[in-house]
């Protein structure tokens, strides 16, 4: 009767299909300002003007990790608000900075220092990204037609820019 | 008699460096040939030997002092015990009161050897690096301004990649500031006695000539200022109190006073310096008294309203009140000494040992002085 039970109780549990993902501890930064936000622009400028201040290999991973993971949470929170196009440019945006992050470890170790703990951070938040992104994926079209009021539309390919952005991740898992 | 107090005072300071070995750290590989447990074993006899020296450096100063009022010492005596004491004091270990020297020489490695932003990038991030096993603070971005980390390229460099070498040569930057802090402290004041309160107060000795602290270099870019505004060069002045405030950033405090000059002299008003002194030694007494908001109060914080306080000798209370922080600071170390521990009754007992030689002055002072039997009188 026992062993009846404990095989009806499993047989409960799988029949309800569900879906987990990796949850990875690595926190993504705060966005800070907002397309739409009148000091958006002097904070792009003010951006630009950080890169120099990020001088040596060490800084520049972290300029570029925190960019990307900037990028990324302004993203999701355009696509929250299904602002698509601005999301998809924040995204696209993002990709670039991470893809920025391992070449300057690379330089670091040519010059002898050890990234052991570089690449884990590194490793970490590619996990977390992925999680992101692939959350957007799930919440969001996989095309949408972006129609301006003024300019001509646009079709955006969002579930291949989804993909596009976990494959530049899972390189560095 | 001065024969013999000199003769005492050479063997007191070789006395010194030689007991600053034996707070070598046990992490220090570079020192290991020179390591000896003792502090550790015996806690009580450290801390005895530290009082004493402490309290035979007050009798030194004190006499010093008595000599040159009367005459028994020149001018040119005090100048040849300010370089002997300088000279002997630069071969002591550093790290014997504070590891700040450490934590120097890793952030110019940062920057210099490692070419990263010191306030970005945190030493610890250099995982192999040799130094982490001894250096403090080390999980921290540079606490000190651009012009300090400007400054300690030379050092740096010039240790060619040695640890000791480049430790020593961090040494020979303070020695160099507290020599040139003597010298214009001997330009500005009209009274030779500002530079022997100064340079050989036992606080500022210990502080800048075995512990290496950076304060002397900021003290020297702000007396450097005030010395240039004597000259008439306000421009430069103000140049060199901005190298001042990025050593370490409170000389910010000395803004006012600065303002304050440029304006008279704009109006063309005859300035009154000891006013001007005694603001600065005010001033600079605030960042030292609100230190425990950040952390607490460092011994070696006292040098920044001592290098003010020394011009004006002559207000008995800012001079008496300024010695009594000179000794009762050096003994802030002992607690930690005897009890090895920053918790429990330490806290208690170094605030208690700071204020009340300082609290015993003031009343002195105030009774000696009746101040109060003025006040009622009035």
């Amino acid at each position: 009767m026992r062993h009846k039970l404990f095989l009806l109780f499993f047989f409960v549990i799988l029949a309800f299909p569900f879906q987990s993902y990796a949850s990875s501890s690595y926190v993504l930064p705060y966005p800070g300002s907002m397309p739409g936000s009148f000091s958006y622009k002097p904070h792009l400028l003010f951006e630009k003007v950080l890169e120099y201040w990020y001088f040596g290999n060490f800084s520049q991973f972290e300029y570029n990790l925190k960019e990307s993971g900037k990028y990324l949470v302004e993203a999701k929170t355009l696509f929250d608000y299904q602002q698509y196009l601005l999301g998809y440019s924040a995204l696209k945006k993002s990709d670039n900075y991470f893809e920025r992050t391992k070449p300057s470890l690379i330089k670091a170790k040519s010059e002898g220092k050890d990234i052991s703990r570089n690449l884990l951070i590194l490793s970490n938040a590619a996990e977390k990204h992925i999680e992101v992104i692939e959350k957007l994926k799930k919440e969001n079209p996989e095309e949408f037609n972006w129609q301006p009021e003024k300019t001509k539309a646009s079709l955006l390919n969002l579930k291949s820019q989804f993909d596009a952005s976990v494959e530049v991740r899972k390189k560095y898992l | 008699m001065k024969k013999l107090i000199l003769g005492l005072y050479f063997v007191f300071l070789l006395l010194l460096t030689f007991f600053s070995y034996f707070f070598i750290d046990p992490n220090l590989s570079y020192f290991k040939s020179l390591y000896s447990e003792f502090i550790f074993l015996h806690r009580a006899i450290t801390s005895v030997i530290y009082v004493l020296l402490v309290i035979f450096y007050f009798c030194f100063y004190l006499l010093f002092l008595k000599m040159y009022k009367e005459k028994k010492l020149t001018k040119k005596n005090v100048k040849w015990i300010i370089c002997l004491t300088a000279f002997i004091l630069f071969f002591s270990y550093p790290a014997m009161l504070s590891f700040d020297i450490f934590n120097y020489v890793l952030t110019s490695k940062v920057t210099f050897l490692y070419h990263e932003n010191p306030y970005i990038i945190m030493p610890i991030e250099f995982i192999k690096d040799p130094l982490l096993s001894f250096t403090h603070g080390a999980n921290k971005v540079a606490l000190y301004g651009p012009s300090w980390i400007a400054l300690t390229v030379v050092p740096y460099f010039l240790g060619f990649g040695n640890f000791v070498s480049t430790l020593f040569n961090f040494k020979l930057l303070s020695l160099f500031f507290y020599l040139a802090v003597s010298w214009i402290i001997n330009k500005i004041s009209k009274d030779f006695i500002s530079v022997l309160l100064f340079s050989l107060n036992p606080l500022v000795v210990i502080e800048t000539l075995v512990g290496g602290h950076n304060d002397i270099a900021m003290m020297f870019f702000a007396l450097f200022g005030l010395l240039l505004f004597l000259k008439k060069k306000v421009f430069l002045a103000f140049v060199l109190l901005v190298i001042s405030i990025f050593i370490k950033y409170s000389t910010l405090f000395l803004l006012p006073v600065f303002a304050y000059i440029t304006f008279l002299k704009y109006k063309k008003i005859e300035t009154n310096w000891n006013i001007v002194y005694l603001s600065c030694t005010i001033l600079m007494f605030i960042p030292f008294i609100l230190s425990p908001l950040r952390e607490e109060i460092y011994p070696w914080y006292a040098i920044w309203f001592l290098s003010f306080a020394v011009l004006v000798p002559k207000n008995k209370f800012v001079l008496y009140i300024s010695l009594a922080f000179s000794f009762s600071l050096l003994f802030r170390y002992v607690p930690f000494m005897l009890f090895g521990t920053y918790f429990g009754v330490t806290p208690l007992i170094k605030t208690t040992v700071t204020f009340s030689p300082v609290v015993l002055t003031g009343a002195y002072l105030l009774i000696k002085e009746k101040l109060w039997l003025k006040k009622f009188s009035r």
